[in-house]
C-alpha cells in the first residue's frame, strides 16, 4: 500500500488544483514537510482563534497553537482517512487550552458556587446602563471585545458553545462538569455579555454627547 | 412565571420558547428585550470568524521541531535547490559550501563501502561549521525580520549545541554510526534553519 519514493518525487500538481486534505496527510505520514505546511495552513486560523479566544492572550495562544499542531503530528502516522482530522485537531486544540488554563490554577469551570445563584449573579442586577438596548446588529469587534474581557470560566464556555459550536453534553466531558452546570455558566456567560456590550454602547454614547 | 424565574429558566430553555416562557414575555416587555438581546448576542457569536493569523514564528517553530524529531524527512535531492537558492545571498555561500560537502559526504557515504565511508567520514568533523557565520545569520534576520529574532537565537543555539554534543560524541568514537549520523542530522538542522531564513530573505 506504501506508494514508493518515485511518487514523492513526480512533479507537483497543475497550479490550481490544491492537493487534498486526505492526501496532505498521507504526504505527512511520509514526512514531507510541505504537507505538515499544507495542513497547518488550512487550520491554522481557526487554531489559533480558538486558542486566543480561551487565552485572550497572544502570546499564550500562539504557543497552545503550536503545541496543538505538534502533538497531532506526532500521532499522523495513526490517523486514518481525512473526515475527523479538522474535528480530531480541533478537539485536541482544546484539550491543549484547558490542560493549559489548569495548570495556570484558573477556575475552569467553577462547579459549586455558581449552581446557587448569588447576588452578582441576581436578575435584578443593574449596571446603569439598562436604558442602552443592544438593538440591530451587534458589532463585531465589539463582542470580540467582550469576549476577551470575560471571567476565564464563563469565556470558556461561551467560545465552546457559541463560537464552536459544541453541545453541552460534549463541553461537560471536556470540562469534567455537569451538563446543567454547563448551561447555567453558559446563560451567565451571556448575561454578562450583554452588560458588557451594554456597557460599551453607553460609553459611547456619553463620549459621543460629551464631545 | 415571574421575571426572575424566566431569567433562570433561559438556562435551560435558550430561546424562551417554552410555553411559559412565551405567556411571560408577551406580558413583559423587559424581558422580552432581554431574550431578544440575548439571541443577537448568539447570533453575532456564531458569525464571529476563525479570522486571527498566527505569527510565521508559529510554523518556524512547528517546523523546526518537526525536523528535530524526525518527523519531516528530507526528501528530495537537496544540492539542486539548495545551491539555486543560496546562490542569491552573499553570505551564504561560505556556509552553503561548508554544508553541502557535509551532506556530500553524508550522501556519498551511504552509497560507499562501509571502509570507506569510515574514511570519508572523518572528514565531516574537520567541516565544523557550527560558529561560521552564525552573527551573518543572525544579522540577516535582524534585517528582514526583526520580530523573529529571538526564535532564531534560541533555535541557533539548540542547534549548535546539538552539533557540540554529537561533536564530542563523535570525537570520542569515530567508529559508532549512530554518533555520525547524529552530527549529520545536526548540521542538516542547521542548515534548514539557514534556509529558512534565506526563505523568508528573498522578494
Ligand atoms: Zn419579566
Amino acid at each position: 500500500m506504501r506508494p514508493g519514493i518515485g511518487d514523492l518525487t513526480e512533479p507537483r500538481q497543475p497550479k490550481g488544483t490544491e492537493p487534498s486534505e486526505a492526501e496532505l496527510i498521507e504526504r505527512a505520514k511520509l514526512g514531507d514537510a510541505e504537507a505538515f505546511q499544507g495542513l497547518y495552513d488550512k487550520h491554522k486560523r481557526r487554531v489559533y482563534s480558538l486558542c486566543l479566544r480561551m487565552t485572550a492572550n497572544t502570546a499564550e495562544a500562539e504557543d497552545l497553537a503550536q503545541e496543538a499542531f505538534l502533538q497531532l503530528y506526532r500521532k499522523i502516522a495513526t490517523f486514518r482517512g481525512e473526515s475527523a482530522f479538522s474535528t480530531w485537531l480541533h478537539r485536541l486544540s482544546v484539550n491543549v487550552v484547558l490542560m493549559h488554563l489548569r495548570k495556570k490554577s484558573l477556575p475552569v469551570v467553577s462547579l459549586e458556587e455558581t449552581t446557587q445563584g448569588t447576588e452578582e449573579d441576581s436578575p435584578k442586577r443593574d449596571f446603569g446602563a439598562d436604558d442602552v438596548a443592544l438593538a440591530g446588529s451587534i458589532d463585531r469587534m465589539q463582542l470580540q471585545r467582550a469576549v476577551e474581557s470575560l471571567p476565564p470560566g464563563y469565556r470558556m464556555i461561551f467560545v465552546l458553545h457559541d463560537i464552536e459550536g459544541y453541545e453541552h453534553n460534549e463541553i461537560a466531558k471536556i470540562a469534567g462538569c455537569s451538563i446543567g452546570n454547563s448551561k447555567s455558566q453558559l446563560h451567565k456567560a451571556r448575561m454578562k455579555l450583554r452588560d458588557l456590550l451594554k456597557m460599551n454602547r453607553a460609553e459611547e454614547a456619553g463620549k459621543t454627547r460629551a464631545g | 412565571m415571574n421575571c426572575v424565574e424566566l431569567q433562570q429558566s433561559l438556562a435551560e430553555v435558550e430561546d424562551g420558547s417554552s410555553l411559559e416562557q412565551r405567556a411571560h414575555l408577551r406580558a413583559c416587555p423587559a424581558c422580552s428585550a432581554l431574550v431578544n438581546e440575548l439571541n443577537l448576542i448568539v447570533a453575532a457569536a456564531g458569525e464571529l470568524q476563525a479570522a486571527e493569523e498566527p505569527s510565521p514564528r508559529v510554523w518556524n517553530s512547528i517546523e523546526f521541531a518537526l525536523r528535530q524529531e524526525g518527523l519531516i524527512r528530507p526528501q528530495r535531492p537537496l544540492v539542486p535547490s539548495f545551491s539555486a537558492r543560496w546562490g542569491a545571498a552573499r553570505w551564504l555561500v561560505p556556509m552553503a559550501a561548508m554544508l553541502l560537502l557535509a551532506l556530500g559526504i553524508y550522501v556519498r557515504r551511504e552509497s560507499l563501502p562501509n571502509q570507506m565511508a569510515q574514511q570519508a567520514s572523518v572528514a565531516v568533523p574537520a567541516a565544523n561549521s557550527s560558529d561560521l557565520n552564525d552573527a551573518d545569520l543572525m544579522q540577516e534576520v535582524v534585517d528582514n525580520e526583526p520580530a523573529m529574532k529571538t526564535q532564531y537565537a534560541e533555535n541557533l543555539r539548540q542547534v549548535n549545541e546539538s552539533i557540540r554534543d554529537a561533536q564530542g560524541v563523535v570525537d570520542e568514537s569515530p567508529n559508532d554510526e549512530d554518533a555520525r549520523r547524529s552530527l549529520m542530522d545536526a548540521y542538516q538542522q542547521k542548515s534548514m534553519l539557514f534556509q529558512m531564513a534565506m526563505d523568508r530573505s528573498l522578494p
